[in-house]
């Protein structure tokens, strides 16, 4: 019996909807203002009168808040840290690293993890199997363990190796949150492309006489890019917690929210504010992306989607 | 057997490789055994006595793989797995009473979480689309995705700072030294990683329940006239639940990683906030024993799960008794 | 031998299953679906029944209609169905439970799915029988045993501690006889019940099922595509299309005179032994219609060969044969009738004309 029992929805009406129906819904429009008010800020945050210079000292009626003095208010929206320096500047200047660092690494990850996936599983043999045995031992290294370690050792190799020279600290926490997401990329994409290369319109290209390098840019990437978008914002999402956590342990940037959180989360009782906002700032910027990422696997129905 | 066997050889494979790329990673960047050595023994000056001493102790002059094979048989034959430097203790009487907080608090974040996770998505599962599922989803959406860091300080800032229902600074004691204290001590970092746990558990239970549900051995169990409870724990449950066993092994990593979170904020002393004290004093041997000692760990736990799946199909079972 | 559970309130005359105008529909995204539409028959006690139809009829919604087994949630029922004079369409799933297994029980389609695959074969088999009637695990393993040879499974002692992926297709479905039997149920269902089979396993099959329902007087519901299948082995056919009821005649009368041109041409897609080997086969052309918005008239009439304007705008109704009024069916032009052979003139008189 092919009819098919749906559970009972009302059928659709997408023609009567107004346009403030039309609206995306709960979790992509909460996704899309958070980030669209967040990068506006950062991108204008110089030119913002609200915003302060995070390093300012801040002052009120001519007198230094220091020491947590000013809670969140008027004058200061997010209150102050224990340097008296404005918490909401820093969180909106802070969310510069953040944006860059994971957006640079996800789209370095994207790039290796992909040529590695796309090289595994459309020429598979030995390949497939010396790529598959490092994604397995990339693997096997919690992401975090890794990462601590690679920044760690990454100091000490630049100073020996100065052709490495150029590297900063921010390139480097680029550098190893893109080794991260190298192994679980190459491994969604490598599933794809097995799976793409026995399609039809691969055959035909192949029975055509089309090269390899013309099947993958052709055929095979294009139909790859709604998967590796997906897994791009979730993948953003997590890197950037990864980037806070990095912070936090002190291994990555001091000017970051998880540094943030890590300098002022003593003084819990006292100022939980200090702690608090950059931490609601972490947690909306990993939500948005994720829930980006849920949304676009539901679309293209992906089910692997989580890095 | 031979599924088993075959297993077993490819995660000793790759311990073998992930050691030795630690191994690696931790001593390339040098120009000479002196250098390495004085690297190894945290950058302080060494005199020349203790220089041939420390090369030939850890056969700094030979290549690599010769290196790697002495680290492995310390590690094998006598445990022993070099000098902490910072500590100037041996690196394994630093992992010995570490290893325990990691150990209990994956444990206890895996155990947990599936306490909360089945009963949460065969719930689920059984009303589909229901109130519950809704709200039960958005829920481990959000916990799928929190930040350790932010969970463990929003725990903090509420169960400690103000309920003061837990110690701000806890010390690691161990369930056999005293369990009341133990529990005040685990509570709130056991509680960080098990909610993210929980939530992965439930997702993929409860979506792997939905595809159960559907298929004609459930609807067969019905029309035999099993009640839908029974319908729903014996026949739907069991044959989900490998879905959340492969999530023990997979989740594994993130989970560690979370851990050395954990350990940091909630000042337990672990494997993992014991790493980060290592790498922040350039203390070469511990973390790289520390690295190993958390991928044999990982290495288990999957070989386990691997057993768990023989365990629950018999399908699987007969595969190695065939073997 | 096997244990026959007689309750002391079941009515033991009158029919053993009445429907009066069932209608079945699905709330989908696309619209209500009319799966069953309308469909009224009765079945006595101990009588085996066809149900036969291609895809898409209603005849496996049917069959779950009555026993209740379709999903609660977008499913919209109406109509009356009288089960020992008891109705028992608004009945709960709850009060239903107690009549699967017990009184009604069901083999589906694909044996190879249809077994929990972690559940030890005696252990499926002893489910039912510990549940209804409140067996011990030993005395529900001894009866699952005894079951297993009923259906002529070899070494039962052993199969029973097996798992259901370590048999073959043709067991499991003797597997699945062996519980919708167990608790000697007195109407069974047979969904497809030899589809996913070999062609020889097939007959073994039906003979087992004929065999098990003589021995327990059941009554029989055989849900089928295949004419051939019920021919031997039910007592009446009742052949569906587009979800309504089209034709429904005892067995031999049927064959021997079939009034709809649906059924004639369910029979032609046959293929018969004595033709020979390279024969066309005959395929009825077009697809079944659609049950979110039927056509006006005659639900076949877009495919039937012999349709006239009339069957285009008028529905016909389910009307008794004159020659035995057990035999109805629905058709303005019926095969034979003199109206039938004017209609066939007239099709072939305007396909030459367009030639």
């Amino acid at each position: 019996m092919t009819t098919s029992v749906v559970s009972s929805q009302p059928a659709d009406r997408a023609h009567e909807r107004s346009w403030w129906q039309r609206l995306p819904k709960g979790g992509v429009l909460f996704s899309i203002l958070w980030l669209g008010i967040l990068v506006f800020l950062v991108v204008f945050a110089d030119y913002l009168s609200f915003i302060r210079d995070p390093d300012a000292k801040v002052r009120v009626a001519g007198r230094l808040q220091s020491n947590y003095k000013l809670g969140p208010g008027y004058s200061a929206w997010f209150g102050v840290d224990g340097n008296s320096q404005d918490v909401f500047a820093r969180c909106i200047y802070y969310a510069r690293n953040s944006l860059q660092i994971g957006l640079a690494s996800t789209v370095l990850g994207l790039l290796i993890g992909g040529t590695l996936g796309v090289l595994a599983g459309y020429f598979r043999g030995w390949i497939d199997r010396i790529i598959s045995i490092l994604i397995d031992c990339l693997l096997a290294i919690p992401a975090l363990v890794l990462a601590v370690m690679l920044i760690f050792r990454l100091d000490d190799i630049k100073a020996t190796w100065t052709f490495l020279g150029w590297m900063t600290r921010k390139w480097q926490i680029i550098m190893t949150l893109s080794i991260l997401a190298v192994a679980p990329l190459a491994r969604i994409v490598r599933a794809q492309t097995l799976s793409l290369r026995e399609r039809e319109f691969v055959t035909a290209a192949r029975s055509l006489g089309a090269k390899n390098g013309r099947i993958i840019t052709k055929e095979i990437v294009p139909n790859l890019v709604p998967t590796m978008v997906t897994v791009a914002f979730t993948g953003l999402g997590i890197l950037i917690a990864a980037e806070g956590a990095l912070a936090f342990l002190g291994l990555g940037l001091t000017e970051s929210w998880g540094f943030q959180i890590e300098s002022n989360r003593r003084r819990l009782e006292k100022a939980w504010w200090a702690t608090v906002f950059p931490c609601l700032m972490l947690l909306g910027t990993v939500m948005a992306f994720n829930l980006l990422g849920d949304r676009l696997a539901k679309r293209f129905d992906i089910r692997e989607a989580a890095v | 057997m031979r599924y088993f066997l075959q297993r077993f050889a490819q995660l000793l494979i790759v311990f073998g490789l992930v050691s030795f790329g630690v191994l690696l990673v931790m001593r390339i960047g040098s120009n000479s055994p002196e250098e390495l050595a004085i690297k190894l023994y945290g950058g302080r000056p060494l005199s020349p006595d203790e220089l041939t001493e420390a090369i030939s102790r850890y056969h700094l002059d030979t290549n690599y793989f010769v290196q790697y094979f002495y680290w492995l048989k310390g590690l094998v034959i006598d445990f022993d797995l070099g000098q902490s430097v910072a500590n100037s203790r041996a690196v394994a009487d630093l992992l010995k009473p570490r290893v325990w907080t990691t150990v209990l608090l994956g444990l206890y974040a895996n155990v947990f979480g599936m306490l909360i996770a089945i009963p949460v998505a065969v719930r689920q599962a059984y009303k589909r689309d229901g109130r519950f599922d809704k709200a039960a989803g958005l829920m481990t959406f959000v916990g799928v995705g929190v930040p350790a860091i932010v969970l463990g300080v929003l725990l903090q800032l509420l169960f400690t700072v103000k309920l003061g229902w837990f110690p701000l600074i806890g010390d690691k004691i161990y369930p056999w030294d005293d369990l009341g204290q133990h529990v005040r001590n685990f509570f709130l970092p056991t509680l960080t990683l098990t909610i993210p746990v929980a939530a992965i558990f439930a997702r993929l239970l409860r979506a792997e329940m939905v595809l159960t549900l559907q298929s004609d051995f459930i609807t067969l169990a019905s029309a035999k006239g099993v009640s839908p409870a029974r319908v729903l724990w014996r026949h739907a449950l069991r044959n989900s639940l490998f879905s959340i066993v492969t999530a023990v092994g997979t989740n594994l990593g993130a989970l560690l990683g979370s851990a050395v979170v954990v350990e940091t904020l909630f000042d337990l002393d672990g494997l993992g906030s014991q790493l980060v004290v290592s790498v922040l004093s350039s203390d070469l041997f511990t973390v790289q024993s520390f690295v190993a000692i958390i991928v044999l760990l990982v290495v288990s736990v999957n070989l386990l799960v691997d057993l768990a799946y023989a365990l629950i199909d018999p399908r699987i079972r007969q595969m190695r008794s065939l073997g | 031998m096997s244990i026959v559970i007689q309750a002391s309130t079941r009515a033991t005359d009158g029919p053993l299953l009445e429907l009066s105008d069932v209608r079945t529909h699905f709330q989908t995204p696309r619209g209500v679906v009319r799966a069953v539409d309308g469909v009224s028959l009765t079945l006595d006690r101990g009588r085996a029944l066809g149900i036969v139809g291609e895809s898409g009829s209603g005849k496996t919604i049917l069959s779950r209609s009555i026993m209740g087994l379709l999903p609660p949630r977008g499913t919209i029922r109406h109509g009356s169905i009288k089960f020992e004079g008891r109705e028992i369409s608004g009945l709960s799933r709850r009060a239903m439970r107690e009549l699967w297994g017990r009184e009604m029980a069901m083999i589906f389609q694909d044996p190879m799915t249809s077994l929990n695959p972690l559940m030890k074969i005696g252990a499926q088999i002893a489910e039912p029988l510990r549940l209804h009637l409140d067996m011990s695990k030993a005395d529900a393993w001894v009866t699952a045993e005894r079951l297993m040879r009923d259906v002529r499974i070899p070494a039962p002692g052993r199969r029973l501690h097996q798992y259901p992926h370590e048999m073959s297709g043709g067991m499991r479905q003797r597997i699945m006889i062996a519980i919708a039997i167990a608790c000697g149920p007195t109407l069974l269902f047979a969904d497809e019940p030899t589809t996913a089979l070999d062609v020889t396993v097939q007959a073994q099959i039906l003979d087992l099922l004929g065999e098990q329902r003589r021995e327990r007087n059941m009554s029989l519901i055989l849900v089928t595509h295949d004419l051939g299948v019920v021919a031997g082995h039910t007592d009446e056919i009742a052949v569906m299309y587009g979800g309504k009821l089209v034709e429904m005649a005892p067995t031999r009368q049927l064959f021997a005179n079939m009034k709809m041109p649906y059924t004639e041409a369910l029979l032609h897609s046959i293929p018969k032994l004595a033709d020979p080997s390279h024969t066309r086969l005959n395929v009825i052309s077009g697809r079944p219609p659609d049950l979110v918005n039927p056509p006006v008239g005659c639900r076949f009439a877009a495919r039937c060969p012999y349709a006239q304007t009339r069957c285009r705008e008028q529905e016909p109704p389910l009307i008794a044969s004159v020659e035995d009024p057990r035999h109805t069916y629905a058709c303005w032009y019926p095969v034979g009738s003199p109206e039938y052979h004017e209609a066939k003139e007239r099709r072939r008189r305007e396909a030459e004309l367009a030639a």
